[in-house]
């Protein structure tokens, strides 16, 4: 797996929670900046996701490779989700659904490292 | 169509899934799904190992279905269904947790509900109190219109 991109993708998520807690405190909605860092954060996820495909596919297999798949779906599609949730909410409680989503995707990238190296 | 962020569910009553049950509906959401990822995978490769825990998991999966579901209709009837889904909630979280403290035995793999929810940061245990106090705040008024 690509150690570093998923740093980075960790990093990002932990960002993105932030941010959207900062507007859920200050009674803000969701805003560009945030739906931006959102869609560059799922480019990366994808990435990775294709990434760990093309190396299961060639052998280089993690000890679970079920479990490391439920994940990988799991994470692609996690964010996306809060993020369709998340706006149809006109209020601060979009950008909370934004931050439950952004947590959760780092602790699955974590995970998804973990399972990766057995 | 229902408008998805109304502030009213169907047949009166405030609905479940506005305002911070909209944070609520995503956190039973992703419960719900890596639940049953853990369950059908725990199910599929190793029943036989332990049968207990793995019938647990997949009923643990299943209430936090029910309860998404319900909490997203916010009906008359899913308002009572999301009521018994929580508490059942609630009482499994409790019973396995202390189960699998008293006779770790039986419990060589881990639940949602193992040590009260400890390998999920305690969200399992905190979340059908969060439910209940929800569904109860929520409450639709009997022969008072609805309030958004």
């Amino acid at each position: 797996m690509l150690t570093p991109l998923a740093v980075a993708l960790g990093a990002a998520s932990l960002v993105l929670a932030v941010w959207s807690l900062v507007g859920a405190v200050r009674a803000a909605r969701p805003s560009g900046g945030q739906l931006l860092l959102a869609a560059a954060l799922e480019v990366g996820l994808l990435v990775q996701g294709v990434v760990a495909v093309v190396l299961v596919v060639t052998g280089t297999r993690p000890l679970s490779t079920a479990t490391f798949v439920g994940y990988l779906l799991t994470i692609v599609l996690l964010l996306p989700a809060g993020v369709f949730w998340g706006l149809a909410d006109r209020s601060r409680w979009g950008n909370g659904v934004l931050a439950v989503a952004a947590v959760t995707t780092a602790v699955l990238v974590l995970r998804l490292e973990q399972v990766w190296n057995g | 169509m229902r408008r998805v962020d109304g502030t009213t569910g169907r047949r009166g009553g405030p609905a479940l899934s506005s305002g911070p049950g909209r944070i609520l509906v995503a956190v039973y959401a992703v419960f719900a799904l890596s639940a049953s990822f853990r369950a059908g995978f725990q199910l599929v490769t190793d029943f036989s190992s332990a049968p207990l825990p793995y019938v647990l998991s997949a009923f643990a999966a299943a209430v936090y279905v029910v309860a998404t579901v319900a909490l997203v209709r916010s009906s008359e009837r899913s308002r009572r269904v999301a009521l018994v889904a929580v508490t059942v909630e609630l009482v499994g979280v409790l019973a396995v947790g202390t189960l699998s403290q008293v006779d770790a035995a039986d419990f060589p793999e881990a639940t949602v509900w193992s040590g009260f929810g400890s390998g999920y940061g305690f969200v399992p245990l905190v979340l059908p109190v969060l439910g209940l106090w929800w569904l109860h705040s929520r409450r639709p008024r009997r022969g008072r219109p609805p309030v958004g």
